[in-house]
């Protein structure tokens, strides 16, 4: 008994190290993304975002994503595929005001999908 | 992840009371909280294997949240004993000294066919053969047994007020005469909770709310 008790604790605090760990670390991964993408949209607003920095915003996505892929439904992270490549390719082909609408829309996911897994009721049922 | 937590108690929880709720008719053996388990274990690990978009992690979590919610119920069992009565039920006495109690029987949803049924299953082929029988909580039938059992087979003819038109026909009988058998008795045939008959003419008549007869009967039927 006394072990099905300690077993029980373990898991219990397993549990709870899990939830605050991925918690935490889901906010600040798309905290640090978001800095990026408003960083990239104001430079797309002045209208000399280059190929680099669009690059650049895709590289730090592809190695968030590995990690994230663990604890993110894998269709929330296509979704910021999608928009990612559609506005990278805006900003190849110089097409600023475009681009701005779909960096518009990276910018509301990443600030959205942090609640989208916090403790909320509409998020229990 | 804590809302996996969360949501997987929440099932957990509902599954639990709908399965008390829906009593022992649909337990079968286990306690209620284990069937619980069975039902949602299943699910939870086949969805994120064998759906590649659902972080596996997410099963995982679910799986440790049922243990956890599984040794909580059973430490809360073991500590506390009026939740052992909240969450697996207690037995229910259903074949008193009197007969049949129909009461215990509606708690259970169960009908004196089913009960009829888990007797067989255990052996017993006459609703008189045992003094007292019961539903445990899981489910399982138990009975205190008579010395001496009737080696008959005998078939099921009123069940809660409503005659079987086929097993009368079995016993060689028509549905009239078992209504005009039962208002001899002074009972109508929608008072009557249970009547059985064997092939030697012997029945198990009991009324509404009252204790049980042996009578006897003209059938002319084999069986």
């Amino acid at each position: 008994m006394v072990k099905s008790i300690i077993y029980t604790l373990i898991a219990i605090a397993l549990c709870l190290g899990i939830f605050f760990g991925t918690d935490y670390y889901i906010k600040s991964q798309l905290t640090e993304f978001h800095t990026a993408l408003e960083t990239l949209y104001d430079k797309i607003e002045d209208e000399n975002a280059t190929r680099e920095d669009a690059y650049a915003v895709r590289e730090m996505w592809a190695e968030k994503k590995s990690r994230l892929h663990i604890i993110i439904p894998h269709n929330d992270i296509s979704y910021v595929d999608y928009w990612l490549s559609e506005a990278c390719g805006l900003i190849y082909e110089k097409q600023y005001p475009l681009a701005l609408g779909k960096i518009e829309v990276l910018l509301e996911i990443t600030k959205n999908l942090p609640d989208a897994y916090s403790v909320k009721l509409e998020n229990i049922f | 992840m804590a809302l996996i937590f969360i949501r997987t108690a929440i099932i957990f929880f509902t599954l639990l009371l709908i399965m008390r709720l829906m009593g022992k008719s649909q337990i079968g053996e286990m306690q209620p909280f284990e069937l619980v388990i069975t039902l949602l274990i299943a699910e939870l690990a086949c969805i994120p294997m064998a759906d590649s978009s659902v972080p596996l992690l997410y099963g995982i979590i679910s799986i440790v949240a049922i243990f956890i919610l599984h040794q909580i119920v059973w430490l809360l069992d073991l500590w506390f004993k009026p939740m052992k009565t909240v969450v697996c039920g207690k037995p229910s006495l259903v074949i008193t000294k009197d007969g049949v109690d129909s009461y215990q029987l509606r708690k259970n949803n169960l009908d004196v066919a089913d009960l009829i049924e888990s007797m067989r299953g255990a052996g017993y082929f006459n609703l008189d053969d045992v003094y007292y029988g019961l539903y445990e909580s899981n489910g399982k039938f138990s009975a205190l047994a008579k010395e001496e059992p009737t080696p008959t087979l005998p078939v099921l003819l009123v069940d809660n007020g409503k005659a079987d038109e086929k097993n009368a026909k079995i016993a060689g009988v028509t549905v009239q005469s078992v209504k005009d058998f039962a208002e001899k008795q002074g009972v109508k045939l929608k008072n009557v909770l249970v009547m059985t008959v064997d092939g030697n003419g012997r029945v198990y008549f009991q009324p509404k709310g009252k204790p049980y007869k042996i009578l006897n009967m003209q059938v002319s039927g084999q069986w």
